[in-house]
């Protein structure tokens, strides 16, 4: 099939690896986080940027800029006429500020994101298999890079040796200090603080009414539904409704430490109907492929409204479910989390 | 010199090659006591299994006593249904291959039946499970016929080989369904519907399980035509058996009970290899006194497994396939080194 495209690919893959291997790239700083680097504050130091960086062109702002990249290095931005973006968190962010990468892994991109479908952008694939000729040929001056292809970082570097070279890597802060730390980082470096500190300002807007509309009284049980199961999400780890434990100060129905994967706990109908929770906040790993051919269905809301062992349960009798949207996984970034805020508010308030 | 005053009792071959375990008649046990005993065992386990989770079945003040019917009597039911159906597959495939390594998860029969599965993922997204359980009956059947193609080309037929040419189709299946699933962004889906487990299981969603039991009832009627089928085709059609009509029957029972199971709960590794040969190793090679056996043993084995998933980590459970994979594995190399050991002596 795909066989005689993929060769080459794997070629380049393998002599990329062993350029590597062989030519241990000096001055490649260990990413040390600086313990705690949260930014809380919106304003950071800038340099002299004009106030009319309204328009997508950056040539109004003065470069090179030095940022502090996501794990800790400083940076120096020489110009961003052509940028690399591998990170799914920061696609929705650029595509909003107008930014077009060169080259990006469209395959990880949402499909409500613009940049998808647009060819111009090259695709360097999914990190399963990426294909670093892409990359060589985007001729980037700017890499911004991690998450999926947070293991990449090495080969990208080899394919673009005079690109600086951002790294997305933090382990450091919790899902919303990265949110905004890292849409400020993006301002920095585009010159887009004004855009950035909006983004921001409107993301902790929607935190404080969402918070405003919960009841404390209120339990929550974090679900993930994937192949007709439904496993629990829990709340102080892993990557579906944790988030919106810590983010809101949600009440946990059944306080059990799970795993830290995104794909949930096994868990018995018996147990979730036991610990009667109030709400479910639903990550549906299915939805993607379910709605597709216009339907209103989720697969996840069927799972769960069709359980008899669920149908007793506070949360299925007064319907307050709340399914994170489809592309979720996909996006995790802070226009996804003012999605999930906003529909979360709605629930709160159709519940009181 | 010495002449021998008495001779010693002179060993003849009768006597050697006879079973050493010969009861005397007077204190032999009654006939019945060993099957009743396995009966008994079995009714314990699913007691036991009715007891065992999280919510308290004898509270019926709360909503606990509910539970006995929404999810412990259908996932005991389910485990029963499974096992049985899951093991007596396997000695079906094994009396037809006549190979002691063969069950539907070593020919290729899951994969097939997962493949299915998948393809109505990405074409009918909305389908039922009733739509998605018959594809996946209907490609279970197709695969398996296929390996039963290939084998009538193998002339090699040594007990290694045709375990090894159902694997490596399987191993194409796999690889076909896994770049689909990685194509279609199913990867996730796949595995969780895989991974054999017995969670979500209750009431409305373990019922295309009955027609397991459907399919054992028909084992047991044509049990005497799959033994002899067993014997090989010269034998069977010697004898008169229609030989090719037995395998087709064979292999749709097999891929019948494949399909619903791997729908309904996912694969189960090992079971129907291990529980026909542990059977043929304590009670000897004969099919219609050994199919009880087997429907029994194939319940432990499940039962003992889900409730070991089900308590190790409470409120928490471990799949019943990941509990089975570990178990099945320590008695199929056991098996192996057992056969090596007796056929080098």
């Amino acid at each position: 099939m795909s066989r005689s495209t993929r060769l080459p690919v794997r070629r380049v893959y393998a002599t990329l690896a062993a350029v590597s291997a062989l030519v241990l790239t000096a001055g490649c700083s260990s990413n040390a986080p600086a313990a705690g680097e949260s930014e809380a504050s919106a304003e950071s130091a800038t340099s002299d940027v004009e106030e009319a960086a309204e328009d997508t062109a950056a040539e109004s702002c003065t470069y090179p800029v030095t940022v502090t990249d996501m794990a800790g290095n400083e940076v120096t931005v020489e110009s961003v006429d052509s940028v690399v973006v591998t990170d799914n968190r920061m696609f929705a962010t650029i595509a909003d500020w107008g930014i077009q990468p060169t080259a990006a892994p469209r395959t990880l991109m949402s499909p409500n994101n613009p940049m998808k479908d647009d060819d111009s952008i090259l695709d360097t694939g999914s990190h399963g298999e990426p294909d670093f000729t892409k990359v060589i040929e985007a001729d980037p001056t700017v890499i911004i890079s991690g998450y999926r292809y947070g293991d990449h970082a090495d080969a990208l570097k080899d394919a673009a040796p005079g690109a600086a070279f951002i790294d997305t890597t933090n382990n450091e802060m919790t899902a919303d200090e990265y949110a905004v730390a890292s849409t400020q980082m993006l301002g920095e470096i585009f010159c887009m603080q004004d855009k950035a500190t909006e983004l921001v300002d409107q993301f902790h807007t929607s935190l404080e009414e969402t918070k405003a509309a919960y009841d404390p009284a209120m339990t929550v049980m974090g679900l993930v539904t994937s192949g007709n199961e439904i496993r629990y999400s829990n709340p102080t780890d892993g990557r579906g409704a944790s988030i919106y434990f810590s983010l809101l100060g949600l009440t946990p129905a059944l306080d059990q430490d799970g795993s830290t994967n995104h794909q949930g706990d096994d868990i018995s109908l018996e147990a979730i109907a036991e610990s009667n929770p109030d709400f479910y906040l639903v990550l549906d790993r299915d939805a993607a492929f379910a709605g597709s051919d216009g339907e209103e269905t989720t697969p996840a809301l069927e799972l769960i409204n069709g359980s008899a062992s669920l149908a007793a349960t506070p949360a299925v009798v007064n319907q307050a479910i709340y399914i994170m949207p489809a592309d979720y996984y996909l996006t995790e970034d802070i226009y996804a989390y003012m999605d999930v805020l906003s529909g979360l508010k709605q629930a709160f308030e159709a519940q009181k | 010199m010495a002449s021998p005053a008495a001779p010693a009792p002179r060993i003849t071959n009768v006597d050697a090659s006879s079973p050493s375990r010969r009861i005397p008649q007077k204190h032999r046990l009654p006939k019945f006591l060993p099957i009743m005993l396995g009966i008994v065992f079995t009714i314990a386990l699913v007691v036991l299994s009715l007891f065992v989770g999280v919510a308290d079945i004898t509270d019926t003040a709360g909503r606990g006593h509910e539970f006995l019917w929404i999810t412990r009597v259908p996932r005991t039911v389910a485990l029963v249904l499974s096992g049985a159906s899951m093991a007596i597959a396997g000695l079906i495939m094994q009396l037809l291959t006549q190979n002691r390594f063969v069950e539907p998860t070593t020919v290729g029969t899951t994969e097939w039946a997962g493949l299915g599965l998948l393809l109505t993922y990405i074409f009918m997204p909305t389908s039922g499970i009733f739509t998605k359980m018959v594809i996946a009956i209907v490609f279970a059947f197709a695969g398996t016929m296929v390996f039963f193609a290939f084998l009538s080309r193998v002339k090699l037929r040594s007990s290694l080989i045709v375990p090894i040419v159902g694997l490596m189709i399987g191993a194409v299946v796999g690889a076909l369904s896994t770049f689909l699933a990685i194509r279609y962004n199913l990867l996730q889906t796949l595995g969780s519907w895989f991974a054999g487990r017995f969670t979500g299981i209750e009431v409305g969603r373990y019922e295309p399980l009955w027609i397991a039991l459907l399919v054992c009832a028909f084992v047991v009627i044509f049990a005497d035509r799959f033994t002899v089928a067993g014997l090989g085709k010269e034998v069977a059609t010697n004898v008169g058996l229609n030989y090719e009509a037995v395998v087709l029957l064979g292999v749709a029972l097999v891929s019948i009970v494949t399909g619903v199971v791997t729908v309904v709960v996912g694969a189960l590794p090992f079971l129907g290899l291990v529980v026909p040969n542990l059977v043929s190793l304590v009670r000897g090679d004969n099919l219609r006194t050994n199919i009880p056996w087997v429907f029994l043993a194939g319940i432990w084995l499940v039962t003992i497994c889900d409730l070991i998933g089900r308590t190790i980590i409470m409120p928490f459970e471990i799949p019943v396939s990941l509990v089975l994979g570990a178990v099945g594995a320590v008695v199929f190399i056991g098996l192996l080194l057992r056969t090596r050991r007796t056929s080098a002596s």
